[in-house]
């Protein structure tokens, strides 16, 4: 590969990259504003202005150029530290700052905001403007989004993105001069489902999220990668969250699955996780109709002793699991009921899929009308999934024993089928429609505080970690799960996710080489 | 004494010239067109006109040939389009040309539009310049009647359409970019370059845009040759200039000088020096974007590379006069307001150094001015200048710096 030369480093470039880009694949920070990977390049906030000492030829340029539309050229020599660079990005920060309101006490963007970030390690420290500065009347622009124009510093990244990423257009600006807005046309408000992104592009506070506003500082927050439960894309994600509560979602770059993006609806998943009314956090059994506390291990050897006094067959266990249940889980719930009952009645029922929208943007795909993060998972690991399938429902009117794990999707036919068991064992973090029939629940952790992997889409194998802990007694299905074994006689002990996986990948030839290590941070597509 | 230098003006000042077709065809106009047409290849227009050593009258004096040369022969369309937006504060030598003779601008236009292979010209105008349009569109009207434009001209099989197209009104649109993205129907505002116009202009085509003056010198180097051209003017700048003497000036107007004579003799002899017998305070000799000289900086040659060296900008040579009453606070104060409201506000130094610089002068202004604002004016001037996409922001920033630097005392005067 070709190779220029970055503040006297030699830095390999690939034919049409432009300096910034090189510099930040090579790890060099030069600051910038309006330039995004995913937008068309305007070069017009001049932050990541360079000077080009030798263009290759010998002679350099007499001016700072901005590196995000200088190509790169081979044997070309740039500065991004030396004097004459600093003051440039010194007058464009402190210009920048001029008709700023530097309202960071109640801006939600303090502590992740490139301006503010640039103006401590770029800027000067002190500004000279002493006038009154530029301000402009409050706008309701958006359903999901806030603006607050006066913090606005021109990048045009909110309009690119709706032009060319999102489509309608519906961000512009409008006036010229001093007085240049971004806005929207007069009364009309954005409602589409993509305006968390906007609030991500834009680099200062003048887009925020409605759902956000005033919740967090942005310094509080522990980001824990993730992946998205909202629907088979599996965007991938942060998981951020302070003292133990998920305070938002956003979307972590992947340029396979989401690349920059992800949809409202999945940034409003987070509400679930913190949801404290239909939150199970103790175990309970049913004594003569009523669902009551009881303790973990008494609770296991009782469902261990009655499962004996019904001695049920092969043919009479059945096993329901929930789409959001992970690989690991399903893996050791399939285990079970071989392991301890023979059997292979093994469902996750799942919607049938209706087609995505044919010819869409990129950024439509995103949102599928499969709701469940893992449904191709279960389908690899054999889960028989056909909603309605005459087959569940027969299999759950023979059967004595029912494991649920998770609240599977269930239609009244397959409830009142279930109904009839003689034990209901559920293992699930919310209340559902099963809570009625349940003779045993074991209250389990949810997706942002465990580990597991989903399988997208896309087969693609994405990892969960865990970001806050469970409330109550609940536990993680990977140990409640081998408990159960135990206690049924099997040998099992509980294994961290990672191991469960290796063994996984051991057992399903679908599954052959993942493992915790190449799924990483941005997944392993199965072949 | 001074006398004009008449190349472009010839016509306009021979007496009861209308500048009707039949009368420039009279003057011998449209030979230039006649003489390309059957004998000449587009290639050997180009050579000529780069021979010519012709630099455009617009303002940043790049040469014409050279220009022309850069429009790729493997792309189509290409596009020919004459900037006739003349937006430059103290400039008016472009109406002058379309108002009293606008058929040499179009020769010219026709001509270029041959050398690069353009077949849809576009004359790009400010809307209120109504005049003038009007004046373009008739003398079109005319040509296509004549067999000068359309299908065929003149039975080569070269075909050109030309198409007024009126602004409205951005100063920005006269930088070529802007003009461009005026002309697609968008928001006039500069683009990022590279690509340059030459091989992604209107429509993402091959485009070269020309100044009127500068298209009205072509004629003349086409019928009369390279060498012709090259004996009026100085060494690298050859040539007249139409230089618009306007402000305090005894007698201001248009005059057609040879490049490279003096520009004092230029203000007295042919501006008549200032009105009223008064002294001269400072000129700007380009226009508002270039720096302010002087009185006792002006005894240079007035061509491009002597004005540059002088620490100015020739620009569209229109000479200002300020005389010994002007206040330079008011001046710059003038200049700030009219560029801080032209700016069109994508990039960070101009929109906000402008707004910043405009409050200010105005505190000077307003007898608010103190040492420390006056050293703030010369630091961010300097500093903004050179950091933007455009030329804009030099525009602003070059001229304020200048007054500054040059006349501290009438700043002075305005202290608290």
């Amino acid at each position: 590969m070709p190779t220029f030369y970055l503040d006297d480093k030699p830095v390999e470039f690939q034919e049409g990259q432009t300096i910034l880009q090189a510099a930040m694949a090579a790890g060099t920070e030069i600051p910038h504003y309006c330039y995004h990977d995913a937008l068309s390049v305007v070069a017009t906030c001049r932050q990541c202005l360079v000077d080009i000492t030798d263009l290759g030829n010998g002679k350099g340029l007499p001016k700072l150029a901005t590196s995000c539309s200088t190509q790169a050229a081979a044997g070309m020599k740039v500065s991004s530290t030396n004097q004459k660079v600093r003051d440039g990005q010194n007058i464009i920060n402190e210009l920048l700052l001029v008709n700023h309101p530097l309202d960071c006490p109640i801006c939600d963007q303090s502590g992740e905001c490139d301006l503010q970030n640039y103006a401590f390690r770029y800027g000067t420290g002190h500004s000279e403007m002493a006038y009154e500065k530029r301000t402009y009347g409050w706008r309701d622009v958006g359903t999901f989004i806030m603006l607050e124009r006066n913090r606005c510093i021109h990048c045009s990244r909110c309009e690119r993105f709706s032009m060319e990423i999102e489509g309608h257009h519906d961000f512009g600006h409008f006036l010229r001069t001093h007085e240049l807005t971004f806005d929207t046309y007069k009364d009309h408000q954005i409602t589409h489902k993509f305006q968390g992104n906007l609030a991500d592009l834009c680099p200062v506070g003048a887009i925020t999220e409605r759902e956000f506003r005033f919740k967090k500082r942005a310094w509080k927050l522990e980001r824990t990668p993730s992946v998205c439960p909202g629907c088979s894309t599996g965007c991938n994600i942060t998981v951020d969250h302070n003292d133990g509560k998920v305070e938002r979602l956003k979307p972590r770059e992947n340029k396979d699955v989401n690349q920059w993006w992800m949809c409202d609806e999945g940034r409003l998943t987070y509400r679930k996780a913190n949801d404290k009314t239909l939150r199970l956090t103790e175990p309970l059994a049913r004594v003569k109709g009523a669902l009551v506390p009881a303790a973990w291990n008494a609770l296991l050897e009782a469902v261990a002793g009655k499962v004996k006094d019904l001695s049920a067959s092969g043919d009479q266990v059945v096993a329901v699991a929930d789409l959001d249940s992970t690989l690991e889980e399903l893996f050791l719930l399939k285990n079970l009921l071989a392991g301890a009952f023979g059997s292979g009645q093994f469902f996750a029922p799942h919607a049938p899929e209706s087609a995505a929208p044919a010819g869409a943007r990129f950024l439509e795909t995103l949102i599928t009308p499969d709701k469940t993060p893992n449904a191709q998972g279960a389908k690899l690991l054999g889960f028989q999934s056909e909603a309605g399938n005459k087959g569940m429902e027969k299999a759950l009117g023979k059967a004595k024993v029912v494991f649920v794990l998770g609240a599977p999707e269930a239609s009244p036919a397959l409830l009142n089928a279930a109904r009839k068991a003689e034990l209901v064992v559920q293992v699930a973090a919310y209340r559902s429609e099963w809570f009625d029939m349940a003779d045993v629940i074991l209250p389990a952790l949810t997706w942002t505080e465990k580990y597991g992997t989903w399988a997208n889409k896309q087969r693609r194998v994405q990892a969960l970690r865990q970001a806050v802990n469970g409330p109550g007694e609940a536990r993680d299905p990977l140990r409640i799960l081998p408990d159960l074994m135990r206690a049924l006689g099997q040998e099992a002990s509980f294994a961290p996710a990672p191991d469960v996986l290796d063994r996984l990948a051991k057992g399903e030839k679908k599954f052959a080489g993942v493992s915790w290590k190449v799924v990483g941070q941005q997944g392993f597509t199965l072949a | 004494m001074l006398k004009e230098t008449l190349l472009l003006a010839k016509n306009i000042r021979t007496d009861g010239y209308d500048g009707s077709l039949e009368a420039y065809r009279r003057a011998g106009g449209y030979t230039a067109l006649e003489k390309v047409m059957k004998s000449m290849t587009p290639d050997q227009v180009i050579e000529v006109v780069k021979a010519s050593g012709l630099r455009g009258r617009g303002g940043a004096g790049f040469p014409t040939g050279m220009k022309w040369g850069f429009i790729p022969k493997d792309r189509k369309p290409t596009y020919m389009v004459c900037n006739a937006d003349e937006a430059e504060p103290g400039t008016f030598k472009d109406h002058f040309l379309i108002n009293n003779d606008p058929h040499l601008f179009l020769e010219g236009m026709i001509l270029g539009s041959y050398a690069i292979g353009c077949n849809h010209g576009y004359i790009y105008i400010r809307g209120r310049s109504v005049r003038p349009a009007q004046r373009i569109n008739e003398a079109i009207e005319y040509l296509y009647k004549a067999g000068l434009l359309g299908k065929n001209i003149l039975g080569s099989g070269f075909s050109l359409d030309l198409t007024v197209h009126r602004g409205a009104g951005a100063y920005i649109c006269g930088e070529e970019t802007a003009l461009l993205e005026s002309l697609e129907g968008k928001r006039g505002q500069p683009r990022v370059k590279p690509p340059f116009p030459a091989t992604h202009g209107y429509n993402a085509c091959p485009t070269s845009v020309n100044n009127v003056e500068t298209l009205a010198c072509v004629p003349f180097i086409v019928k009369e040759g390279a060498e012709a051209f090259k004996k009026i003017g100085t060494p690298n700048n050859y040539g007249t200039r139409l230089v618009g003497i306007s402000g305090h000036a005894a007698k201001p107007g248009i005059y057609e000088v040879a490049m490279g004579v003096s520009m004092k003799q230029i203000i007295n002899d042919l501006g008549g020096g200032v009105r009223g017998g008064k002294k001269l305070k400072a000129v700007i000799p380009g226009g508002s974007s270039s720096n302010v000289l002087r009185p006792e900086e002006i005894d240079i040659p007035f061509d491009f590379d002597s004005v540059a060296k002088a620490g100015s900008m020739l620009g569209t040579a229109a000479l200002m006069l300020f005389d010994e009453d002007t206040d330079i606070v008011e001046l710059a104060y003038r200049t700030i307001l009219f560029y801080n409201h032209e700016s069109c506000g994508q990039c960070t130094p101009c929109r906000e150094g402008t707004f910043w610089l405009r409050n200010l002068v105005r505190d000077f202004r307003e007898n608010l001015g103190d040492s420390q604002k006056l050293e703030r004016i010369g630091r961010v001037s300097q500093q903004m200048f050179g950091t933007s996409l455009c030329a804009l922001n030099d525009a602003a920033a070059g001229p304020i710096k200048a007054f500054v630097t040059k006349y501290p005392e009438e700043f002075k005067k305005h202290f608290i």
